[in-house]
C-alpha cells in the first residue's frame, strides 16, 4: 500500500483524536515498520489493517466509519497535493466515471507498482451513476467518504447507496444519484 | 508542554527523519536510474548519426557525373544531394535551403506519388514513374522517374535516389497523336460502313461494322484474303478486279459482293475499293468500304414476289378485269373477263389487243350495243371514276361496271375496267322488294291495327285500319306518345305494358278506349316487343282488334243469362209454393175419405166402399205425382254437391229401402266403383231405373242386376233386369216427362225423365236395350270429371 494513504491517515488521527493516539496504535499494533511512512514509499497493507483495528479499540468506534471519515479526509489531502487532476473535469460525476481511464492511469505513470481498485461503470447519465468496486482491500467504506468528498467539493450533493455483492466487501456496487 | 509531550513529540520527530531519510534514498535510487537512461539513449543517437553520414559520403560522387538530372533524399523527400543537372532542371540548390521534392508534385498525382512510394519501399526500386511536376514560376512540366532505396549497415532503407528525364515534349506528342487516333477511329468504329484496310488484298485491319457484318472478331480476320471470305457476283473473264488493283492497273471500283459469315450464311455488300499508293505509284494499301444491301435485295425479291401474287389475285378474282394501257391497249386482264364476255382466248394472249376492236365484238352480247359503245365513249372522255355501271346482257345477265383512270401524279397511265356479275343479287333484291310491298300491303290492308312504338312510347308507325280504329290520321298520330293520344280508361295500363314489353315479354290483352268521336271501344292488343339489330328492345308492336261488337255480344249474352237464372229461380219457387198448395188440399180429401170410410163403413154398400178407396187410391197418386214435379224442377237446378260416393252403399240402400217384391233379387256382380258425384242426385237416379225394373218383371225368378264399366271418361252403368221388357216405340219417349208404358197407375211418368235431367248434367247419355218379355237394360254413363 502507498505510502501517502498511511501517512494521511496518521495526519488525520493526529488532528482528530491528539498524538498520543496516533503513538498509542503505532507502538500497540508492532508494525514492521515502526511507524516510520514517507509517502513515495510502499508498505504491506496488513500494517494499515493492524492500525485501523488498533485506533478502533483505541477510541472504540466501529473500524467501518473510521474507514469512511478517513476516505473524507483523504480527499482533501490528494486534491491538495495533485489540484491538477482534479481542476480537468467539471463535474463530481464526470469524475467518478474517469477514475479507471484516467486518473489511475496517471497514478501509474507516477507508481507503476501501485495496487488499485477497480470501478466497472454499470450506467451514466448526466445527473447518476452506477458502478461497482471491487479489491482485494474490501476498502469500500473509503471509497464512499472519497465519492461524497468528490460531490462536495463541487458544490453538490449525492445519495449515495451501496450493495455488497460479496460479504467480505471486495465486490461493492454503487448508485450514486446527484440532488443539488 | 509537559514530559508525555515532549517525549511523544520526540518520537514522531524521529519517526519523520527517518521516513525523509527513506525518501530521500527512494529519490537518489530514481536519479541514479534516470541518469543511465539518459546517457544509454545519447550514445545510441550517436551511432545512428555515424551511419548516416558515413552512407552519404558513399553515395557522393558515383553519381555526381550523371548528365540526367539526379537526386538523393530521404523518406520524407527532404533532398539530400543532388547533381547539377538536376539543380538547373529543378531551379534551386540543395546547398543553400532546405528542399522538400513533395511540394513539386502536381496535386493531381499526389495519390499516385504516395502509391509509388509504398511499392519502392517494398521491392527496393521504382521504374517508369510517371508524374507533373510543378515547378517555379508555375511550369509544368512532365518526368519519368527511375529510382532505387539507399541501405543503412543494417539493410535498413534510409534513403532513395532517383534519375529524372524530362518527358514533357513526348508526353504532349503522344497525346495529340491519341486525340487524333481516337477522333478518326470515332468515325471509323461510327460509321454504318464496313471499312478494311488491306495490303495485297490480305486484311490488315477492320472497323467493328465489318467484324459485326460477318460475325468474327478482329483476330480471325487478321491476314486473312478477300478472297477467302468473299466471291464477287459477277467475274468478267475470269479476271478479279482486286488482283488487278494489286496489280497497280486499277485505282478504283465498285462491285457486287457475296460476303462468306461465321455463321455460314452470307450476305451481299457493295464493295468500294480504293487504292492508296506511295510516292512511286506503287499500290501499299486498298482500302474497301462495304454496304451491306442484302435487305435492299430481299426488299426487292420480295416486291417481285408481291406483284406476282397481285397478278394471281387479280387473275382469279371474281371480278371481270380489264387493265387498259394509255395507248387503249389490253395491259393485263383475267379468266373472269374471258368467262363474262364469252372470250375464248387466255388472258395472257389478249395482252397488247386493241381494246377498241374488242369492244365491237363485246358489244354484241348486250340488249343495247350502241348505247353500250357510246357510254364507253362518254366515260373515257371524260376520265372521271364512274361506279356501278349496270349493263343488260341478251342472255339475261346484268353486269355492273367500274371504271377507273390511273394517273401517276396526275400523268394519265391508263385506267381499269371492272364487270361484276350482279344478276343474281338484282334479282334478289327484285324479290325482296316484291316480298315488302306485299308485306307493306297487307299490313296496310289488313283489318289489325298495327302501332309500332319506341321505348318512350311515341309512335313510329300506324297503319290505315289503325286509324280507322282510332279516328286519328297517321299523319297526326306519328311521333305523339300512344297512351296520350289514345284514350284509355284505365290510364296505367299501357305504361305497366310497355315495361313488360322491356322484359321481352309478348302478351295480349284487352281494354277499353274512348275514340276520337267519344265512342267506346274494346280493343285486344297483342303487344309483343321490337328489337334491334344488336337484340337490344328498341320498343314495342302493337296489333289491335277492335272486338266491341263481340264484347257487347258477350255482355248481352251474360245479361240473357241472368235472366234466365232469375226466371228459372221463379219458376223452381213456383213449382215448390203449387206443390205444397196442392198436396195440403189432397191431404184434406185423403182425411175426409178415410173419416168417411171409417164413419160410415156400415152405411156404404161395397160399391161405396170401393169408390172410396179408389178415390184414396187416386189421391196417392196425385201426391206422388206432385212429389215427382217438386223432383223434376229440382234436378235440374240445385247446385250439384260433389263428394266420394261408393255405389256399392248406395246401391244396399236403395235394396233396403224402396219395395222389392219377393221373387225379385237385387245383385252386384262385380263391386262398383267408388265415384265422384252428388250422392243424392246419383242414389235418385239408381232408384227410378231400379224401382221401375223390380215392378215390372212377371218371372217366378226376378233378377236386376247393376253392372259398371269403365269407359275412359265416363263410367258407364247399366241395369239389366229380365222384366217384361219395352217396346221399342217407346225407347225414346220414356225419357220424356209424364210418359209411362200403359196403365200403370203406380207410374208417374216422371221418374226416368228426372234420370236424363241428372245424367244430363254429368255430361252422360241414357238410353235403353230391350225386347219385349226377355227383359231391359238401362245403360246410362257419367263423366269422370264433369264440370
Amino acid at each position: 500500500m502507498k505510502g501517502i494513504v498511511f501517512t494521511e491517515f496518521l495526519e488525520m488521527v493526529e488532528s482528530e483524536f491528539g498524538l498520543e493516539t496516533v503513538d498509542n496504535i503505532i507502538e500497540k499494533s508492532n508494525l514492521p515498520s515502526e511507524g516510520i511512512y514517507t509517502s513515495v514509499a510502499t508498505y504491506e497493507f496488513n500494517e494499515m489493517v493492524a492500525l485501523i483495528t488498533q485506533l478502533s479499540k483505541e477510541v472504540d468506534l466501529p473500524a467501518g466509519d473510521l474507514i469512511y471519515a478517513f476516505g473524507l479526509y483523504l480527499f482533501s489531502s490528494l486534491k491538495n497535493a495533485h489540484p491538477e487532476v482534479i481542476q480537468n473535469y467539471k463535474s463530481p460525476i464526470g469524475l467518478l466515471y474517469s477514475i479507471e481511464d484516467h486518473i489511475h492511469v496517471h497514478v501509474k505513470k507516477l507508481y507503476p507498482e501501485a495496487e488499485l481498485p477497480t470501478f466497472k461503470i454499470l450506467e451514466k447519465t448526466d445527473t447518476s451513476i452506477s458502478m461497482i468496486y471491487s479489491s482485494s482491500r474490501g476498502l469500500y467504506r473509503l471509497a464512499h467518504g472519497l465519492i461524497e468528498k468528490a460531490f462536495e467539493h463541487f458544490n453538490g450533493k449525492a445519495d449515495i447507496s451501496y450493495e455488497l455483492l460479496k460479504e467480505d466487501g471486495t465486490e461493492v456496487k454503487f448508485d450514486v444519484v446527484q440532488n443539488g | 508542554m509537559d514530559n508525555k509531550e515532549v517525549v511523544l513529540l520526540k518520537k514522531a520527530l524521529e519517526r519523520q527523519k527517518k521516513a525523509r531519510k527513506q525518501a530521500e534514498r527512494i529519490l537518489e535510487d530514481k536519479s541514479k536510474e534516470l541518469y543511465d537512461v539518459t546517457h544509454h539513449l545519447r550514445e545510441s543517437n550517436q551511432k545512428l548519426e555515424n551511419l548516416l553520414s558515413e552512407k552519404t559520403s558513399e553515395l557522393d560522387g558515383i553519381f555526381i557525373n550523371i548528365i540526367d538530372p539526379y537526386v538523393v533524399m530521404d523518406l520524407q523527400f527532404n533532398v539530400i544531394n543532388m547533381n547539377r543537372s538536376a539543380k538547373e532542371f529543378l531551379g534551386f540548390d540543395h546547398l543553400e535551403k532546405v528542399v522538400n521534392l513533395s511540394q513539386f508534385i502536381h496535386p493531381d498525382f499526389l495519390a499516385y506519388t504516395q502509391e509509388s512510394m509504398s511499392s519502392m519501399m517494398e521491392v527496393g526500386s521504382l521504374k517508369n514513374y510517371r508524374a507533373k511536376i510543378i515547378l517555379d514560376g508555375g511550369v509544368e512540366k512532365w518526368i519519368q522517374i527511375n529510382a532505387s532505396l539507399v541501405y543503412d549497415k543494417n539493410q535498413r532503407p534510409i534513403a532513395a535516389q532517383g534519375i529524372i528525364r524530362d518527358i514533357s515534349q513526348e508526353t504532349e506528342v503522344k497525346r495529340l497523336v491519341a486525340e487524333q487516333k481516337a477522333q478518326l477511329d470515332i468515325i471509323v468504329e461510327n460509321s454504318p460502313l464496313g471499312i478494311v484496310l488491306s495490303v495485297d488484298g490480305e486484311i490488315l485491319k477492320t472497323n467493328n461494322t465489318f467484324l459485326e457484318m460477318l460475325g468474327y472478331n478482329e483476330k480471325e480476320l487478321k491476314n486473312v484474303s478477300f478472297k477467302s471470305i468473299s466471291q464477287p457476283e459477277k467475274v468478267k473473264g475470269g479476271i478479279y478486279s482486286i488482283d488487278e488493283m494489286c496489280a497497280g492497273k486499277l485505282d478504283k471500283f465498285t462491285e457486287v459482293w457475296r460476303f462468306n459469315k461465321k455463321d455460314g450464311t452470307t450476305i451481299m455488300g457493295k464493295t468500294m475499293m480504293s487504292a492508296i499508293h506511295d510516292d512511286h505509284r506503287k499500290t501499299d494499301y486498298q482500302v474497301a468500304i462495304i454496304e451491306d444491301i442484302s435487305h435492299q435485295l430481299e426488299a426487292d425479291r420480295k416486291l417481285k414476289a408481291s406483284e406476282n401474287r397481285l397478278s394471281a389475285l387479280i387473275s382469279n378474282l371474281q371480278t371481270g378485269v380489264l387493265l387498259e394501257d394509255e395507248n387503249g391497249k389490253v395491259a393485263l386482264t383475267n379468266q373472269m373477263f374471258c368467262n363474262i364476255f364469252n372470250i375464248k382466248n387466255t388472258p395472257k394472249n389478249l395482252i397488247g389487243v386493241d381494246c377498241e376492236e374488242s369492244e365491237k365484238e363485246n358489244k354484241k352480247l348486250f340488249k343495247n350495243p350502241d348505247n353500250f359503245v357510246t357510254r364507253i365513249e362518254e366515260i373515257l372522255a371524260k376520265k372521271e371514276p364512274v361506279l356501278a355501271d349496270e349493263l343488260e346482257m341478251l342472255d339475261g345477265r346484268v353486269l355492273a361496271r367500274d371504271f377507273i383512270p390511273i394517273d401517276n401524279d396526275g400523268d394519265y397511265k391508263g385506267h381499269l375496267w371492272a364487270y361484276h356479275d350482279i344478276t343474281i343479287s338484282k334479282n334478289y333484291r327484285k324479290n325482296l322488294e316484291a316480298q315488302r310491298e306485299k308485306y307493306g300491303s297487307i299490313i296496310a290492308n289488313m283489318n289489325l291495327g298495327l302501332v309500332e312504338v319506341d321505348n318512350d312510347d311515341i309512335i313510329q308507325m300506324v297503319n290505315q285500319s289503325f286509324c280507322n280504329m282510332s279516328g286519328y290520321e297517321s299523319k297526326y298520330l306519328i311521333g305523339k306518345v300512344a297512351s296520350k293520344v289514345v284514350r284509355f280508361k284505365d290510364g296505367g295500363i299501357i305504361e305497366k305494358k310497355n315495361k313488360n314489353r322491356l322484359g321481352g315479354i309478348s302478351e295480349s290483352y284487352e281494354v277499353e278506349v274512348v275514340d276520337k268521336n267519344d265512342n267506346v271501344k274494346h280493343w285486344l292488343i297483342s303487344g309483343a316487343p321490337r328489337y334491334d339489330d344488336t337484340g337490344s328492345v328498341i320498343g314495342s308492336i302493337g296489333i289491335h282488334l277492335d272486338i266491341t261488337d263481340q264484347k257487347e255480344l258477350e255482355l248481352q249474352k251474360e245479361r240473357l243469362l241472368k235472366d234466365l237464372e232469375n226466371s228459372n229461380q221463379g219458376l223452381q219457387e213456383y213449382a215448390h209454393i203449387v206443390s205444397h198448395d196442392l198436396k195440403s188440399p189432397l191431404r184434406s180429401i185423403s182425411a175426409l175419405a178415410t173419416w168417411l170410410s171409417d164413419d160410415y163403413k156400415d152405411v156404404l154398400d161395397e160399391s161405396g166402399r170401393q169408390n172410396l178407396d179408389l178415390m184414396q187410391e187416386k189421391v196417392a197418386s196425385m201426391d206422388k205425382l206432385i212429389h215427382g214435379i217438386l223432383e223434376y224442377s229440382t234436378a235440374n237446378s240445385s247446385a250439384l254437391d260433389d263428394s266420394k260416393v261408393n255405389l256399392n252403399e248406395v246401391i244396399t240402400d236403395i235394396g233396403e229401402t224402396i219395395y222389392i217384391p219377393e221373387h225379385v233379387k237385387l245383385v252386384i256382380p262385380k263391386p262398383l266403383p267408388t265415384i265422384m258425384a252428388d250422392r243424392i242426385k246419383v242414389h235418385q237416379v239408381f232408384q227410378n231405373i231400379i224401382g221401375n225394373a223390380v215392378v215390372h218383371i212377371e218371372r217366378e225368378e226376378g233378377l236386376v242386376e247393376v253392372l259398371c264399366k269403365d269407359d275412359g271418361e265416363f263410367w258407364q252403368f247399366t241395369i239389366s233386369d229380365n222384366g217384361v221388357g219395352i217396346p221399342e216405340e217407346y225407347h225414346k219417349k220414356i225419357f220424356d216427362i209424364f210418359q209411362s208404358i200403359g196403365n200403370n197407375e203406380r207410374s208417374t211418368g216422371i221418374g226416368l225423365s228426372i234420370v236424363k235431367k241428372i245424367v244430363d248434367r254429368y255430361q252422360g247419355n241414357v238410353w235403353v236395350d230391350s225386347a219385349v218379355g226377355e227383359g231391359t237394360q238401362f245403360h246410362f254413363t257419367i263423366k269422370k270429371h264433369h264440370n
